[in-house]
């Protein structure tokens, strides 16, 4: 099997698998913060720290994806994920598959 | 001042980072043994077929790199891509299967096949099956084109068998039977006929007549979501909050705002497809729920995706049906058919 490599498309498949990454971890850290917040145990003053940090968080992304060009790469690999994880989660709701396949 | 808040931030998000750990190693500990064997009869295989294929297509290549050369230096015209396969001097002793007819005929159809090739029928019983012959390799193209092409091929013989002999359960494409041992393919696939004799015949009864539409319901995200939040008592709250908020938190109630309508939505959705699907069966004599697909255009989002097997009867009822989903605001119908009852055989 060759496995056609050069340094872009190396550079682009790398830097967006980690940017999918990153974006999947921010996206649990915000509903994180949200169930946080609606605990009440925060103060306005750390809800709105809490909100700006993930708001610079956010910016932060968008920047290296817009720099590197790789937001089309990022999305990809995140529809990939999340097909995955549907078809995972499938399975467990519908072992039958598990035997149709095998 | 500041640096007191920056150490409470980074508090902050140690704090959070240990919980979404910990969450995640709950997660993975509690379904690991699902996991392992969700990879192990997934992936494995797949892995294993997928270099196969690799392999087998390589040996393919050598073999027909080797074959042209033979053939340039002999001094014969190497003959195109496409019929590597005759040049190979591998005779058409296979069988390329199209579908089966309702009815027992011993006929031709004509030069109609993929590639232009000979159709014709073989009976056995009450049923025939259209066929033509082919050599012994699977139809195989890297150029899409060809194989859109050889699709429809397939699709049309399907079709022209239909007007003539009404009923088809139709076969796959790229459906060939070879020929084992002493016996022909024809010899194959007789007897394969007489041993599933019995299930065709029930599938036939099952289809006879029937035609398979394929029903497809969209939503607009943005106009329904829209139409949750002039409704939602909590959206509609969780708003009022946040004009008067820092931006910060007002990034916060953003972030809750889309869960609760993401909330909103999914339960709205389970509820319509309840309803949809109950309102569809009405009409249609089998139906099977395929996966969703995600869609091209923008702000449309594939609810529900269904293979309907229709009595010529119910069609009106169950266009007018659709026409009634399709009026719904925000919802989209995209009704296809008629096909042969590819699903249901």
């Amino acid at each position: 099997m060759v496995l056609d490599i050069d340094e872009v498309n190396l550079k682009h498949g790398v830097l967006g698998l980690v940017i999918a990454l990153v974006e999947v971890i921010r996206d649990t850290l915000r509903l994180q913060a949200v169930r946080r917040m609606e605990s009440g145990r925060l103060s306005e003053e750390e809800i709105e720290r809490l909100g700006e940090a993930l708001m610079e968080f956010d910016r932060a992304i968008e920047e290296i994806k817009v720099e590197q060009g790789i937001t089309e790469t990022v999305q990809s690999v995140r529809d990939g994920l999340d097909d995955l994880v549907t078809e995972v989660i499938e399975k467990m709701v519908n072992p039958e598959r598990w035997v149709e396949e095998a | 001042m500041v640096r007191e808040g920056r150490s409470e931030t980074e508090k902050l998000r140690g704090v959070i980072a240990d919980l979404v750990r910990e969450e995640a190693e709950a997660l993975v500990h509690e379904a690991s043994e699902a996991i392992t064997e969700i990879v192990r009869s997934n992936l494995l295989p797949a892995v294993r077929s997928a270099i196969r294929e690799e392999i087998a297509k390589q040996l393919e290549e050598a073999v027909y790199l080797s074959q042209t050369a033979r053939a340039q230096d002999e001094g014969g015209a190497a003959a195109e891509a496409p019929d590597a396969e005759e040049a190979s001097g591998n005779e058409e002793r296979g069988l390329y299967v199209y579908g089966i007819a309702d009815a027992n005929v011993e006929t031709e159809l004509g030069q109609i096949g993929i590639e232009g090739k000979s159709v014709y029928t073989v009976s056995y019983g009450d049923l025939s099956a259209i066929v033509h012959d082919c050599p012994l390799e699977p139809y195989e193209s890297d150029d899409e084109e060809v194989i859109t092409r050889w699709v429809a091929t397939h699709q049309y013989v399907i079709d022209v068998a239909e007007e003539k002999f009404g009923t088809i359960i139709p076969f796959g494409f790229d459906r060939i039977i070879k020929p084992k041992a002493q016996a022909s393919a024809k010899d194959v696939f007789r007897s394969w006929l007489a041993e599933e004799y019995d299930t065709l015949v029930q599938k036939m009864e099952k289809i006879r007549g029937k035609k398979e539409y394929g029903v497809q319901i969209f939503y607009s995200p943005s106009v329904l979501s829209q139409k949750i939040a002039d409704e939602s008592e909590e959206i509609r709250g969780i708003k009022e909050m946040m004009g008067t908020k820092g931006p910060g938190a007002a990034y916060m109630y953003t972030q809750k705002l889309e869960t609760a309508l993401k909330r909103e939505m999914e339960s709205r959705m389970s509820a319509h497809f309840k309803d949809f699907y109950e309102r569809i069966k009405n009409h249609v004599e089998e139906i099977k729920i395929e996966k969703t697909k995600r869609s091209d255009e923008k702000d449309r989002r594939m609810i529900m995706n269904l293979s309907c097997l229709v009595a010529p009867n119910a069609y009106q009822a169950l266009g007018a049906e659709l026409e009634a989903i399709g009026g719904e605001s925000g919802f989209f119908v995209r009704f296809t058919g008629p096909w042969p009852a590819y699903s249901f055989v």
